[in-house]
């Protein structure tokens, strides 16, 4: 009867060390993957031209005001910002 | 024997909740490495930072569509040691830095000669300027934040002025 209660507790220590370890490994796998994301997918990225920008705003204004004189000559010359 | 088989019981009983325990204590460390390294990394804000300058300065130079009088009267009042001042800039905000961290350089044009600048006024650290030229086909993370911004303006006859600001912002140990 002893052998067999034995045998019983092995395998339950088995199961607890299995476990343990999947608990080890997942938790590894997180914490690596909360440092990579950040690198790579979550770095914030400020589109400044999606939102409401105002000194595109004070072009249109100014053209508004000049009644679009030389409006595609002064447009083509402002789109060649950051190049 | 069943006297045996209790204590026994009651032993594994304790080991159980030890292991319960040791499991608490890694999980709950787990989740704090987590949260720690992911918000770990300081948010890179110069370009936003950059734009926001470049968007006060142009709020400066042109009101309405109108150049302002205090920048320009038929002559540009501006040179570099009121450019700071007339836009209400300071640069020297943080004592951590031994050199500005900022340059800024606006530049007019007319119609006649869009490559031709006819009047410039730039104040800042200028050795950030080789930090645009550098990052012209790729940008560096550890290199100094360009934005170049273009806009235009009437001044009081209605000529029609170009106005192009460039604005640089490094602050590289404190973004990335």
């Amino acid at each position: 009867m002893f052998k067999n209660n034995k045998k019983a507790q092995v395998g339950e220590t088995l199961t607890w060390i299995i476990a343990t370890l999947i608990i080890i490994i997942t938790l590894i796998i997180f914490i690596y993957a909360s440092s990579v994301l950040p690198k790579e997918h979550i770095s914030p990225k400020v589109n400044v031209e999606d939102e409401v920008d105002g000194i595109e705003m004070k072009t249109s204004f100014t053209h508004f005001l000049a009644q679009n004189k030389n409006k595609e000559i002064i447009d083509d010359w402002i789109k060649k910002e950051n190049e | 024997m069943n006297r045996i088989l209790e204590k026994n019981k009651k032993g594994t009983n304790k080991i159980l909740s030890i292991y319960w325990f040791a499991i608490l204590i890694l999980i709950a460390g787990g989740i704090f490495a987590m949260v720690y390294t992911f918000y770990n990394r300081p948010y890179d804000v110069r370009e936003l930072e950059a734009n926001v300058m470049a968007n006060k300065i142009a709020d400066c130079l042109s009101n309405k569509g109108y150049l302002e009088k205090e920048i320009f009267n038929g002559n540009f009042l501006l040179n570099e040691d009121n450019f700071l001042e007339k836009c209400n800039l300071n640069f020297n905000i943080e004592e951590r830095w031994e050199e500005p961290q900022y340059y800024t350089k606006v530049s007019f044009y007319n119609l006649a000669d869009m490559d031709t600048s006819i009047f410039d006024v730039a104040n800042g650290n200028k050795n950030l300027i080789s930090s645009c030229e550098i990052q012209k086909d790729k940008e560096y993370e550890k290199l100094a934040k360009c934005v170049e911004r273009r806009f235009y303006s009437l001044d009081e006859e209605n000529n029609q002025y170009l106005i192009k600001i460039l604005s640089v912002v490094r602050k590289t140990e404190k973004n990335v």
